[in-house]
């Protein structure tokens, strides 16, 4: 079928307009975080006059982003090799060895999906406290393994009964034990998986807000979303300043995502899909 | 592996940390939701279903139900018609489409947090890029205080969540529409099939399982929405967008009342749970047939 004339111009207003509506906001974000205050009273789209770069200091050094980001980064990456590590080794005996005792555990991990996490933070709360896990960073990624935990635990069963036997029984019988054969065979062929587990899980850790809000208060360990969050609190309605940060709190996984485009879709896609 | 001890070796840290983090937790929403704890004292008086007789009658919370609905029946229909539209018109090869496919997805990498401030700026009835380009364009009539407005801060924030999503959706259904065969339809060129029963008869039936994760996770995510909410709102003005999360936190940390607050979260809980089953009911029925 042969597209007409009218359909592509159409076809093409259509795609333009909505990459108008996703790019406009971003601009303005960038535009504001380096007006200057007289600047931002003119509120056209227009570049302005003088770039003040120094917002980018300023807001790092105000906003504590440096701590920012090393909590951001030890809370994400510790969750991820954590529930990397937990949910592929629990995969493994439930596709390879068929029991009661697997069966039983398959569903009790998936169950697990279905459980939003509000109904689990009243709880948690009583319970990290009386472990005396509140604003240490052990009790915020042991929930984000938890939480993680039963989708990964899907998708690596998933994908591990459709790998065959034959290579680990070949392993068995040169005398490799289960855990050499799963560290030596099994974990690396599951590699796409385990992007796929990496890359979404990154993304909804990384910018989550609800579980530090409650859990990780104290000042030297917020993570960038609620660094940025009580910075607003202070400097309320200081755009450029709360935008600078904005912009240095998400050009980490922005800069990622661009160099790594292709691995990126294919991790959400296949995460998402399997479901 | 054959040996149960092994077995269990495996499974056991993430069955201990899902048990400790996870299923005690809800098992304790059970728990909490016939208390009236208040999160400070270490006294909790068991007061039977209390909480539940109070939360029938409290208007609030069928306010914030009422919200939860609307909020997630616009996200999802919404979201999902304007993301198969550009699915499709970008179901081709070249650079452009590629490049586009890149931009759309760039706002799901932010955090909601960052997200709620830059539209809170453009929402500004002062500041504000949309009044000021209403202006502009001579439609300073127009021109609303989008968030401040109880008349139009429900789809301020709607509006803002899609604008997120979309392109999470697209990148979904364009992984379904290019694993339909070309040649089926290219049978359906030599039937003379037209562009709108090519896709009411090829195209969608074929994007079914595509769809059935689309309008999951739309729907799922927006009956729970929190941070979007509150970082733009609060759930105000009054209680125009507050969400059945954004009350149950409100009335646990800001309100001390954690018994209450529980008794919320199993009510969203079974709501969550219910929709998801007869939705899946539908799209995987759906999904067969086709």
């Amino acid at each position: 079928m042969k597209a007409t004339v009218g359909s592509r111009v159409f076809s093409n207003l259509v795609l333009a307009v909505w990459a108008l509506i996703v790019l406009l906001p971003l601009y303005v974000l960038v535009m504001v975080s380096v007006k200057s205050p007289s600047e931002l009273l003119d509120t056209s789209l227009k570049l302005p006059k003088a770039w003040m770069w120094s917002h980018f200091s300023d807001a790092w050094e105000k906003a504590h982003m440096g701590s920012a980001f090393g909590s951001s980064l030890l809370i994400t990456a510790t969750s991820l090799l954590g529930v990397v590590l937990a949910s592929s080794l629990a995969a493994y005996p439930i596709a390879r060895a068929k029991s009661k005792l697997t069966g039983f555990f398959f569903l009790y991990f998936i169950s697990g999906i279905m459980i939003p996490f509000p109904l689990t933070m009243i709880p948690l709360y009583k319970l990290l406290k009386m472990f005396h896990l509140i604003n240490t960073y052990p009790g915020v990624i042991f929930i984000y393994i938890a939480m993680t935990v039963p989708f990964s635990v899907f998708l690596y069963t998933g994908f591990l009964k459709g790998v065959p036997r034959e290579l680990e029984e070949s392993a068995l019988i040169d005398g490799c034990g289960p855990f050499r054969s799963f560290l030596i065979i099994i974990f690396p062929l599951m590699k796409p998986v385990t992007a796929s587990i990496i890359i979404t899980n990154s993304l909804t850790i990384w910018n989550d807000f609800l579980v530090p809000l409650l859990f990780l208060q104290a000042r030297e360990r917020r993570t960038i979303p609620n660094a940025i969050f009580s910075f607003t609190g202070q400097y309320n309605s200081d755009w450029a300043m709360i935008f600078s940060a904005i912009v240095l709190g998400s050009l980490p996984l922005i800069v990622t995502f661009l160099l790594l485009q292709k691995q990126f879709i294919k991790g959400i896609v296949g995460g998402a899909v399997k479901g | 592996m054959k040996r149960p001890g092994t077995q269990l070796l495996f499974m056991l840290p993430a069955i201990v940390l899902f048990t400790l983090f996870l299923m005690i937790p809800m098992v304790g929403s059970f728990y909490f939701s016939l208390t009236n704890w208040d999160g400070l004292s270490p006294h909790v008086d068991y007061v039977g279903f209390q909480n539940y007789k109070t939360l029938l009658h409290d208007s609030e919370v069928w306010i914030a139900l009422k919200n939860t609905f609307i909020f997630a029946a616009l996200v999802t229909v919404l979201q999902n018609v304007l993301s198969l539209l550009l699915a499709l018109l970008l179901d081709k090869a070249g650079w452009l489409v590629r490049f586009l496919r890149v931009v759309y997805l760039i706002p799901a990498m932010l955090s909601a947090l960052a997200i709620g401030y830059v539209w809170t700026y453009f929402y500004n009835p002062v500041l504000g890029v949309i009044n000021v380009m209403l202006d502009n364009i001579g439609l300073g009539a127009w021109a609303q205080d989008w968030l401040g407005d109880p008349k139009f801060s429900m789809y301020s924030v709607v509006f803002t969540n899609i604008w997120q999503w979309t392109g999470l959706s697209i990148i979904i259904y364009l992984a379904g529409l290019q694993a339909i065969p070309h040649d089926l339809y290219e049978a359906g060129d030599i039937d003379g099939a037209r562009r709108l029963q090519r896709f009411r008869h090829i195209t969608f039936p074929l994007i079914a399982p595509a769809f059935t994760v689309n309008i999951l996770i739309s729907i799922i995510g927006s009956l729970k929405v929190f941070d979007l909410i509150y970082v733009m709102t609060k759930g105000g003005p009054g209680t125009a967008t507050e969400s059945l999360a954004v009350l149950l936190y409100k009335k646990a940390f800001n309100f001390n009342e954690m018994g209450y607050g529980t008794a919320i979260a199993i009510v969203m809980f079974f709501v969550i749970l219910a929709i998801s089953v007869i939705q899946l009911r539908i799209l995987r029925g759906r999904e067969i047939e086709a």
